[in-house]
């Protein structure tokens, strides 16, 4: 065996990072082992066509722990959020909608469609408000286990029980329905207009294999509204330099702590003696030894290809195997010659910096939704579009422009064909689609990146492709998550850790898995 | 005997208002049960649709019916009489081989296993363990959900034995229980039955559609293994829906509760419609009901069986209720999906495969896939009709022959997923052309079916509403969806049968636990007005 660490932690991702940082702050000998040539999994900046920059996977920020910011320092290593300022929904009969910050405008815009969403826009952002400041308290907590009889777990369940309540019975409802209903449902108890209530609703789609009117999509919503920048709930931004700049932030915090990262580093299998775990083996052969391993991949990979799923209890093996882990989402991303225009909107301006959703109605997210269920990629896809060069102008050359492009759905598994032959396809209904409301921007296209699920899940190794390492389903949240008696932080095998998206609280960049399975980590 | 004040009214002579008089009277409450129609049943209701034919309007068993409601009010004695035929699922398929669900647990894992080794395997354990959990389920039928506001001791005290019986399942029971009750019922019979086999594929397509019961979106949506639970909750199910007919029909039934609830000294007037709920000056308490032809009785409670929307905005009014129920309340999603399609036929249809006529004798199943479910759901959520519905009929002439005239037969067939509200279209020129998709899509299965049609009756959820007064044609008073269940349902905060006004309760399929021929609902609205003693 080569050098001796105390802590191991598998992945390079913004979990990994968070985790190995922690650990490096409370005095552990860490190591974090990364496959590709740079940090960052599904959050990273790659110059994949010369002078242009795409995020290539994640693309906005919102929903980094506050706590994971100050504990870590990220500011002083490099981390610039830049706000997210507004959001376009351009319809296809030349019309659109347009928010932002600016409360009266924004009211003014919805009042076209309906003055009665005019009025309840401010009830509803209240009511958000209160749900996310509701479930803040549940994502800094390790989640208890509802069957023990211990004192110390009664006594988080009691603690989160009076917590929920102690926002008045109307709230505490109010986060009952969340987690049961349907986006579209919910979101229709205050509105009536069609783009309000799609743009709304697709907050809820983002990232699952469900459609806006699938029970479960709300908490999905709920899931993306409870991030907070600086101080202030509900607030989307873009990291400077992509969001591999977070990435390389959360990694510079993690050296200054003492911990050591390599790249190009993959780890091949968990090294178990007598139930425990002792280091780690990469592919090339090489041996580490460490005291503590922490894996930050998915369930799939934490349980069944880095340890011999016959060193699992068969109860662990099977709810890992049936663990929905679904991929439903690709990404594409643009280098264009010039600015996008849209045709409701046409010229440069402010509104070209926020996001642009592709959400016209409901309907339009669900026939596209339909589309998936039996396998295949939506005709007319779901696109959440970000132009960063318009935020960030280090991203593309002076003049040109970076185009990021969410797409959903795109089924991992199609029902005819295989996505190395159906990428192009997707691509252009993708093209197809935005071109309806940016009429310039084929002519625009310098360079086009798909990445289909398949794509994603072979470069960052998520299965699937799925970007939250596991539906944020009911059946699979909190005690639940990944699976009944492993949702805080630990395996069967002693000594080996979990603290990626695929535990609680769940995917998109929050760094809160990582936190909280490092503080496990550490209190033992 | 006729009073001018009584103790309580109820509004309605469905199955849960009969429940709820018959306990309030056996209490000593002086009971006026007013019914709107010429007869009782509410959506159990069996009317004499052509001369010589029962046909039953809504519900076409009574499984889930809590025994203990069953021996409380001694229906047995009233004429209750069940019957259980040895079928409980006969599916035709479209490669002609159909599927075969026994009641008999033992016999069906033995013919499956002929045709698929490792689904005969799994049935029996399969059927035990949902059935397992579809009775602690059944469990939480006659007990009052606690709420934000009620979880105190005293609330939980009646829960206690339920969460024992849950904790001796053990920890790894009670974790699953959570976790796949919320599960898109699809994904719960992949856990099961993930194997792609033609035998495979019919099991998974049967038991989609036994989801499929209760105003539910399609197979692919979380909380529909609850449904698939729910409706096994009375057991005796064979591994489809719990099902016991009675014989007779359930017009025996209602004739049963009504004589149970009149025995107790309850007055029943039918042909009464409330058109309004009287309430003080500060509309704070009830005072009595209004009846259509302007009579006006007086009563200390009114205890609702109708469904929520039409209780508080057509029988109270939204101006007199506070803003916050009004909108909550308005929010409840109850557009009906199902359709009766009943049929008069010359003799037994023959379905291609069937042995006899005790292949016939449970439900007959057209739901080939899950996918097939999940399209229906597709056309329904646009609010289409589907290409091919998917369909339940059973025959009830097979255990009471005496529902229709001699040697004549009866289908009774559930459309489901066809919505109340159409988006092009109106019901009135949609339903004869449901009629024909039914009797075509069964024409595909039983040839012969069409020509043996002498009379068919269509009703829509259009009916439902119109001639029901089932608000949106929603039998089952509110989508039974995750977030209109337990303290949700109808409204949280409001799940405890009281509502803000003191003496006004709620009784009906929208209260806890919901729909269905359970009787719990009126059951558990009585318990609640006699411990506030009112």
């Amino acid at each position: 065996m080569g050098q001796r660490y105390e802590a191991v932690v598998i992945g390079g991702g913004h979990n990994g990072l968070v985790n190995a940082a922690y650990l490096a702050r409370g005095g552990k000998r860490v190591l974090v082992l990364e496959q590709r040539h740079l940090v960052g999994g599904a959050t990273v900046t790659e110059e994949i066509y010369p002078g242009f920059n795409y995020s290539v996977f994640s693309y906005v920020v919102s929903l980094l722990r506050p706590e994971v910011v100050r504990d870590l320092r990220l500011p002083e290593h490099g981390l610039v959020i830049l706000p997210l300022e507004s959001t376009l929904t351009p319809l296809p009969d030349g019309d659109y909608l347009y928010r932002d910050g600016d409360h009266h405008r924004t009211r003014r815009a919805i009042a076209r469609f309906s003055p009665r969403d005019a009025d309840a826009y401010s009830d509803y952002g209240r009511t958000m408000y209160f749900m996310a400041k509701a479930v803040k308290e549940i994502l800094g907590t390790v989640p208890p286990d509802p069957t023990s009889l211990w004192p110390g777990e009664m006594g988080d369940l009691t603690r989160l029980a009076r917590h929920i309540l102690g926002l008045g019975s109307e709230h505490a409802y109010t986060l009952a329905k969340m987690m049961t209903m349907s986006a579209a449902d919910f979101v229709a108890q205050w509105f009536e207009s069609e783009p309000l209530r799609a743009t709304l609703s697709a907050s809820g789609i983002i990232g699952t294999f469900l459609g806006p009117r699938s029970p479960g999509s709300a908490y999905v919503l709920l899931h993306h509204y409870m991030g907070e920048i600086d101080g202030q709930f509900r607030a989307w931004g873009f990291a400077k330099g992509g969001t591999g700049g977070i990435a390389e932030a959360i990694a510079s915090a993690a050296r200054a702590f003492g911990a050591e990262i390599r790249t190009e580093a993959k780890v091949a299998e968990v090294i178990v003696k007598n139930g425990r775990a002792r280091g780690v083996v990469l592919e090339d052969g090489e041996e580490i030894a460490a005291e503590v391993v922490v894996s930050s991949l998915d369930p799939t990979h934490t349980f069944l290809n880095l340890v011999e799923p016959a060193q699992l209890p068969v109860e662990l093996v099977e709810a890992v195997q049936r663990f929905n882990i679904r991929g439903s989402s690709a990404k594409v991303n643009l280098s264009l010659d010039g600015v996008p225009e849209l045709a409701c909107l046409p010229g440069v301006g402010r509104h070209l910096a926020g996001a642009i959703s592709i959400s016209p109605d409901t309907d339009y997210l669900e026939r596209a939704y339909d589309d998936a269920k039996y396998g295949d990629f939506s005709r007319r896809p779901y696109v959440d579009v970000v132009i960063p060069s318009m935020i960030d102008p280090d991203m593309a050359p002076p003049g040109k422009h970076v185009m990021s492009c969410f797409v959903q759905y795109a089924p991992y598994e199609l029902r005819q064909g295989s996505w190395d032959e159906k990428r192009t396809a997707l691509g252009d209904a993708v093209v197809d689609t935005l071109s309806e409301y940016f009429p310039n921007l084929r002519d625009l296209i310098l360079h086009r990146q798909v990445m289909t699920p398949l794509d994603i899940e072979r470069v960052t190794g998520l299965t699937q492709g799925n970007i939250f390492q596991g539906e944020l389903s009911l059946s699979q949240l909190f005690f639940l998550r990944p699976a009944a008696g492993y949702a805080q932080f630990r395996t069967p095998i002693d000594g080996y850790w979990q603290c990626g998206s695929g535990t609680h609280p769940g995917g998109g960049i929050t760094g809160a898995p990582g936190r909280l399975a490092a503080l496990e980590i550490l209190g033992q | 005997m006729s009073a001018d004040r009584y103790d309580v009214i109820i509004i309605g002579a469905g199955h849960n208002g009969l429940v709820a008089a018959a306990y309030l009277a056996k209490a000593g409450r002086q009971v006026l049960v007013l019914e709107a129609r010429d007869l009782v049943g509410g959506a159990a209701a069996s009317e004499e649709v052509w001369p010589g034919f029962q046909v039953e309007i809504g519900a076409v068993d009574a499984g889930l019916l809590r025994p203990r409601i069953a021996s409380d009010l001694k229906l047995e004695q009233y004429g209750l009489y069940w019957v259980e035929g040895q079928t409980a699922v006969f599916a035709p398929q479209p490669d002609g081989t159909p599927l075969r669900l026994w009641r008999d647990v033992t016999r069906t894992a033995e013919a499956l296993a002929a045709r698929d080794a490792a689904l005969g395997e799994q049935w029996p354990r399969f059927v035990a363990a949902t059935g397992r959990r579809a009775l602690l389920l059944g469990g939480t039928m006659l007990l009052t959900p606690p709420d934000a506001d009620h979880h105190g001791p005293m609330d939980l005290l009646s829960w206690l034995p339920l969460l024992m019986k849950v904790r001796r399942q053990g920890r790894d029971e009670m974790m699953e229980l959570v976790r796949v009750l919320p599960l898109p019922v699809r994904d719960y019979l992949d856990e099961w039955f993930g194997e792609d086999t033609a035998s495979g594929r019919a099991v998974r397509g049967v038991l989609a559609a036994a989801a499929a019961a209760g105003d539910v979106p399609g197979p692919y949506a979380a909380g529909t293994t609850y449904s698939l639970l729910y409706h096994q909750s009375g057991g005796l199910n064979g591994g489809f829906r719990s099902s016991r007919f009675v014989r007779g029909g359930l017009a025996a039934l209602l004739a049963a509760l009504r004589e149970a609830a009149s025995g107790q000294g309850a007055e029943i007037r039918t042909g009464s419609p409330v058109v309004r709920i009287l309430l003080d000056e500060f509309d704070e308490e009830v005072v009595g009901v209004r009846l259509d032809d302007g009579q006006e009785i007086q009563a200390r409670a009114v205890l609702s069986s109708a469904d929520p929307k039409r209780t508080f905005f057509e029988l109270i009014g939204a101006p007199r209720l506070p803003p916050s129920l009004v909108r909550a309340a308005g929010n409840v999603r109850q557009g009906g999906l199902a359709s009766r399609v009943a049929l008069a036929l010359d003799g037994l249809p023959a379905f291609v495969g069937a042995e006899g006529e005790a292949d016939l004798d449970g439900h007959i199943v057209i739901a080939p896939s899950v996918d097939y479910v999940e399209r229906a759901w597709d056309a329904a959520k646009y609010g289409r009709l589907p290409v091919e519905p998917v369909l339940e009929a059973v025959v009830p002439t097979i255990h009471s022959p005496e529902l229709a005239p001699n040697g004549q037969q009866l289908m009774l067939v559930t459309a489901r997923f066809t919505p109340y509200r159409l988006r092009e279209g109106e019901w009135a020129q949609q339903r004869e052309r449901l009629g024909d998709l039914v009797a075509e899509t069964l024409a595909q299965y039983a040839p012969d079916l069409p020509s043996r049609i002498l009379k068919r009756r269509i009703i829509t959820p259009a009916d439902y509403a119109e001639r029901y007064m089932l608000t949106d044609g929603g039998g089952y008073h509110g989508q039974m969806a995750l977030d209109q269940l337990f303290f949700m349902r109808p409204i949280p905060g409001y799940g405890r049968y009281r509502t803000p006004i003191a003496g006004l309760y709620l009784g009906g399929a929208g209260t806890h636990p919901g729909g269905g021929i359970t009787g719990a609902p009126g059951y558990n609205a009585a318990k609640a007005l006699l411990s506030d003693r009112r």
